[in-house]
């Protein structure tokens, strides 16, 4: 196992995940997981496969929180 | 009592010792032979195993074979039976530590497989908070720094265990691979993260 950050695949049984509820941003989501909102791009690029941009998500969407 | 009479006693009695003393030699020489014979099948598993009741085993087997060597029969018909149930037991002990290695070798694969995807999904929050200009609700920097210790931890016994498992010991990687595990739900508890 490396030092290095890997981002854990969805299939990880211990990756973390959060559904999205009416009203979230991303960076509302990364201010909660993270503490600090600057880190949504993190959550973004986690997602990519769901999610084409990062002002576009919707309620109901299980995103990956790396 | 002539001295002639006595000293032909004394030889009668010399030549009936010798006697009974060479058919010892047969029986001692062939305990020893079973013995060693016996340790050999278990040796190496024993030495991987159980390595302190080998050395003590080793040792009576080496001070019976001296006997042997300086012709005390006698001390080594004596001594053969403790060895060998020694060795019997030996034998059982090593007959168990064998089935609980195949047991803990198929019990590896599941830490194989779960440990690593475990140790992922910590370091990437570990990583992720350390970059963090604040921390969220419920989470403080000793926290994160106990996170950091404990994924060190697991990093450092989980490289063990593989060595361990590499090394063909499955029971001693087993029980650390246990303790990575332990180590990483206490770290995703106290991360507040899910435990898979």
């Amino acid at each position: 196992m490396s030092e290095q950050e890997k981002t854990p695949a969805k299939d990880n049984p211990y990756a973390q995940f959060h559904v999205v509820k009416k009203g979230e941003t991303l960076s509302k989501i990364a201010e909660e997981h993270y503490g600090d909102k600057m880190l949504y791009p993190k959550i973004f690029n986690a997602n990519r496969d769901v999610l084409a941009d990062p002002d576009k998500i919707k309620p109901g969407q299980k995103l990956l929180i790396p | 009592m002539s001295i002639k009479r006595i000293m032909g006693g004394a030889l009668v009695a010399s030549l009936l010792v010798l006697a009974a003393c060479a058919g010892q030699k047969g029986p001692a020489t062939t305990a020893m032979t079973a013995a060693e014979s016996a340790l050999a099948t278990i040796k190496d598993d024993a030495a991987k195993y159980l390595p302190e009741e080998l050395k003590g085993t080793e040792g009576t087997l080496a001070s019976l074979k001296n006997s042997l060597e300086k012709g005390d029969y006698k001390a080594v018909l004596a001594g053969a039976p403790a060895l060998m149930s020694n060795l019997d037991s030996l034998k059982t002990q090593v007959g168990a530590k064998l089935e609980e290695a195949k047991a803990a070798t198929a019990e590896w694969a599941g830490y194989a497989t779960d440990l690593p995807k475990m140790v992922e999904a910590i370091q990437s929050r570990v990583t992720t908070l350390s970059s963090s200009k604040k921390l969220p609700k419920g989470l403080d920097a000793a926290a994160v720094d106990t996170a950091k210790s404990g994924l060190a931890s697991m990093q450092s016994t989980w490289a063990d265990a593989s060595a361990a498992f590499t090394g063909g010991n499955a029971i001693d990687a087993v029980a650390k691979a246990k303790a990575v595990k332990a180590k990483g739900e206490e770290v995703l508890k106290l991360l507040g993260m899910s435990a898979g």
